[in-house]
């Protein structure tokens, strides 16, 4: 049975007078009881396609030119009535009851005021008008216990603060099917959360749908989750739906190019390199490292405790390898990547590069060593100064290393260095806010190969981006290292990256460095019980399931 | 986005090195989305209007004859009497207008007219030296005293502010709109002095104690608050005892005894201000300073091992500056208030007009006399409603959350 039909839907958002066409004319029926993910790149207009059918965008700056969204609420031969033209209180009875959104972000979607009971009475309330509030909590703690939360009486009396992002998670799908809706739309609910943790919640969405038999419109961008729970497929691009079909047969045999272009583009089918013929020569060794961070409280700031980010962590990079660092958020893999450009002091422990323990050298002695060691971040919206064009950005660094003689000669170093990570020269007199997320990144290593680096910490810098930009960005990464014989020290928590970049890897877990390797062994043949876990988490395209 | 990209690249291989012409730095779009606010364009205007009228003050309100020719000799009583002040801005009105016809960029155009006000102000108070007494019958119309005076031109409110015309009558007091020998257009305070005249020499008061109090909190506030907040620790909890004590001061009272204790200068008077009103600036620079000290960018700043004077100034603060801004044009606001409120305590400048003094005298003379509370009373509540409207223009332009809503 079709549960919701889409016919032609477009959705148009005005802002300062321009307009902006978000979706162009889609169709897609979404039938009881199955799960279709919506894939595409950011920008695709995916997540306004959800927002359309909740019609939850605000109504001053959205219309729809065309379209339809008819839902057949309640059984096969009830009516279908079309959403767009519906008036606000009725639309209203219907969220909720019938159809029911969950979102990206847990750690905001949740009201810090209220307890987590109060919030999903509050939803039952809504539904079922005049219930007692007794019963009420039971259906509630019923729904807690649903979405597998250990003792569900107490965490139905508990502040959102005390728990974790995939507790909240868990807490807002609860809420969501508190009220036991047809249609449940996910708009990248695992996106935000470690690889373990999404693991566990999409597990847990596959069991409440095989029970209750409602549909799931699952929004993402990760192709290994469609692979691991889609039962059908639609690929968005540019506003419009290139491609749908069954899941195994359009990622088996996707038809469209844009399709096979993202298929591509996923780490996991990237062809492999040969390795690069390593040295073995120790470029920098970290003995025994810890960083701690005291927690401080009261009128006198007293230490009350300490948050050991990393702790004990001893390893050495080699002449020319890319070592990746994974682990999975608060693993102390950041904390340890600054440390080691002396961006954090540590408490204790070595870290020996060329005859040096950079921990304890003073500032002035440290910047002479700074042009060997440099850094890129994660974000690229942050990692670059707004008010400075790129070209001052690139040549700041140089002048204060006195790298070139001139100013002019800087410029067209600057210049050369554009065109080194493939942009072209003429960006040197843009601002950060006239580019692409990938564009600034490019720019992001461009600064640190300003200063001639030895060594470059990469601090999560794809997971920012498209798999199709990842893929280009890792590329250069590789032309890069090739080229100028630098050694990377690559931060990430996707496995998938890793196996593709990195000769040998380390996994993090509490600020301790658990399991070290070549790469290929590492994920090949894990040995620590942690790294296990952690690898049968991820979910793979070459999982998908055969139906 | 894609066909602008190509375009440039185009153009980029036949002049590689030249400036991009579509990039806009980030203050000047924050001016742009400022100034499209129809509130900010009406308080900008009010502003204007006001500066025009206060650096020509002399050449409008004026007693003495702008020109005339006596015995066939072409002199300038107004330009004789001009005081230092009158001339340095004169000047660098002039100056700042050359500045901008050939095109200097606008940071070079401000440090410009700084410069040039401090320096032509110290140079011309040596060299000028109007005559101290002025007899301002001299030059009364129609001219008694001097028989050869062929021709004259009288600047359009041709009253000085502090020419009393004490020998006309025996009250002053005249309202606005009794047209006779003499026309008030918006009569006169008690001792017969022109108000319009007053208020417009009294807009100098306004703008300046304003601009250089607030002017004076900003440097205080930006350098103590930067240096707490990079710093950290125990100068930023040093710093913030400091702040404490500072915002304890109250303000009008600490003025009304240095009022009572030194001169009534209005230089005085200036400082005070500015060295009370700094604690607020200071938490918002502190503030912005914790914040961006742990982004990204600074972050790379420091592992490219650039000097703290680079990261301080050319990372951090020129990011830091746009909440100080916001809260300057309402700090300027209530500078004005704080004068007016003095003047009409009666505490203020003694001989020199002020808005607040002139709301003062409406109701100290024994009738309420509506056109001395209604002009300078709305010039203040437009001059302070202006910085305002502006205010919050630049803090929406500056919001990041309306400006998200704005490109959904």
């Amino acid at each position: 049975m079709k549960l919701l039909q889409i016919e032609n839907l477009s959705t148009t958002l005005s802002s300062a007078g321009s307009e902006v066409p978000a979706v162009k004319g889609i169709d897609l029926d979404i039938h009881q009881g199955e799960t279709l993910c919506l894939v595409g790149e950011s920008g695709s207009g995916k997540s306004v396609t959800a927002l359309s059918i909740m019609r939850l965008l605000p109504e001053a700056i959205v219309s729809h030119p065309t379209g339809r969204v008819l839902l057949r609420a309640g059984g096969d031969n009830n009516p279908t009535t079309d959403l767009l033209a519906l008036d606000d209180a009725t639309m209203a009875s219907l969220r909720g009851s019938h159809m029911a959104m969950i979102f990206q972000e847990p750690m905001s979607s949740l009201n810090p005021v209220f307890t987590v009971g109060e919030q999903i009475v509050e939803a039952i309330e809504f539904t079922n008008p005049g219930i007692a509030f007794t019963e009420a909590e039971a259906i509630a703690i019923e729904a807690l216990r649903d979405v597998k939360l250990k003792d569900p009486e107490a965490r139905f009396r508990e502040y959102p603060h005390k728990l974790s992002g995939g507790q909240r998670q868990r807490i807002m799908i609860a809420i969501a099917l508190a009220c036991q809706p047809q249609l449940l739309i996910a708009d990248e609910p695992t996106t935000a959360l470690d690889v373990s943790v999404q693991a566990g919640i999409l597990e847990l969405m596959a069991e409440l749908q095989q029970k209750t038999g409602m549909a799931i419109l699952f929004i993402t961008h990760d192709l290994g989750v469609v692979a691991q729970i889609a039962d059908r497929v639609a690929v968005m691009q540019h506003g419009k739906i290139v491609e749908q079909g069954p899941c195994a047969s359009l990622l088996n045999q996707p038809q469209h190019a844009y399709t096979q272009q993202l298929l591509a583009a996923v780490p996991e089918n990237l062809a492999r390199r040969d390795s690069a013929p390593v040295v073995d020569d120790t470029l920098m060794t970290v003995e025994n490292l810890s960083v701690h961070f005291p927690v401080r409280r009261g009128l006198l700031k007293r230490v009350v405790s300490t948050i050991k980010a990393v702790d004990d962590v001893s390893l050495s990079i080699r002449q020319g390898e890319i070592l990746a660092l994974v682990g999975e958020s608060g693993s102390g893999k950041s904390t340890l990547g600054k440390a080691l450009v002396r961006l954090l002091k540590p408490t204790q422990g070595r870290i020996l590069y060329r005859d040096n323990d950079i921990g304890s050298l003073d500032s002035t002695a440290m910047r002479a060593l700074r042009t060997d060691l440099q850094i890129v971040f994660q974000d690229p919206l942050s990692s670059l100064n707004p008010r400075l064009t790129i070209a001052s950005a690139l040549t700041e660094p140089m002048a204060a290393h006195k790298i070139g003689a001139s100013h002019s000669e800087r410029e067209a170093m600057a210049a050369r260095l554009l065109q080194d990570v493939h942009l072209p020269a003429d960006y040197l007199w843009r601002y950060p806010h006239e580019m692409s997320g990938g564009q600034r990144q490019r720019v992001g290593i461009a600064r640190a190969l300003a200063v001639n680096p030895r060594l470059i910490v990469c601090d999560e810098v794809t997971s920012a981006l498209d798999v199709s930009v990842q893929a280009e960005l890792l590329a250069l990464l590789l032309e890069l290292r090739e080229r100028l014989g630098l050694t990377l020290l690559f931060i990430t928590h996707n496995i998938s990256v890793v196996e593709y970049i990195s000769d040998r890897t380390a996994v993090m877990y509490n600020g301790r460095v658990v399991e070290m390797g070549d790469t290929a062994e590492v994920c090949g043949n894990p040995q620590m019980e942690y790294t296990q876990n952690l690898l049968a988490s991820v979910p793979r395209l070459s999982t998908v399931q055969g139906n | 986005m894609g066909n602008e990209d190509t375009e440039t690249t185009v153009l980029s291989a036949t002049v590689p090195m030249q400036r991009h012409s579509r990039s806009q730095s980030l203050s000047a779009r924050v001016f742009k989305d400022t100034f499209i606010r129809r509130g900010a364009q009406i308080g900008a205007g009010w502003l204007v209007l006001l500066s025009l009228v206060a650096i020509f003050a002399p050449l409008l309100a004026n007693s003495r004859p702008l020109l005339r020719s006596v015995a066939g000799q072409i002199e300038s009583p107004a330009l004789r009497y001009m005081t230092a002040v009158d001339i340095t801005l004169l000047l660098t009105f002039f100056i700042g207008i050359g500045l901008l016809i050939v095109g200097v960029s606008y940071q070079r155009i401000v440090a410009g007219v700084c410069a040039t006000v401090v320096l032509l102000y110290l140079v011309l108070s040596q060299l000028v030296s109007p005559p101290k007494l002025s007899i301002y019958e001299e030059y009364r119309q129609p001219s008694e005293t001097s028989q050869s005076v062929d021709w004259e031109v009288y600047a359009p409110v041709p009253y000085s502010p502090k020419d009393y015309l004490r020998d006309y009558g025996d009250t002053g007091l005249q309202a606005p709109g009794v047209f006779g020998e003499r026309m008030h257009l918006l009569g006169t305070e008690e001792n017969g002095a022109d108000l319009l005249s007053r208020m417009i020499h009294a807009a100098r008061l306004a703008l300046g104690i304003g601009l250089v109090a607030t002017g004076i909190a900003m440097v205080l506030g930006i350098f103590i608050g930067g240096f707490m907040g990079y710093f950290s620790g125990v100068v930023d909890m040093l710093g913030m005892r400091l702040v404490e004590i500072f915002e304890a001061v109250p303000t009008l009272f600490l003025l009304l005894t240095f009022v009572a204790f030194f001169d009534r200068s209005l230089y005085l008077m200036m400082v005070i201000i500015g060295l009370t009103s700094w604690p607020g600036y200071a938490r918002y620079v502190r503030a912005e300073f914790l914040r961006l000290r742990n982004q990204d960018f600074v972050q790379a700043a420091v592992a490219a091992g650039l000097p703290l004077r680079s990261i301080l100034f050319r990372h951090i603060l020129p990011n830091a500056v746009a909440p100080v801004l916001v809260a300057a044009s309402f700090g300027v606001a209530s500078a004005i208030l704080a004068e007016a409120t003095l003047s009409f305590l009666g505490l203020g400048l003694i001989d020199d007009p002020s808005w607040g003094q002139m709301l003062n005298q409406a109701v100290r003379s024994s009738t309420f006399n509506w056109w001395m509370a209604l002009f300078p009373g709305g010039a203040i509540f437009l001059t302070v409603f202006s910085y305002n409207l502006i205010g919050e223009a630049l803090r929406d332009a500056l919001d990041p959350l309306t400006q998200r809503a704005e490109s959904v």
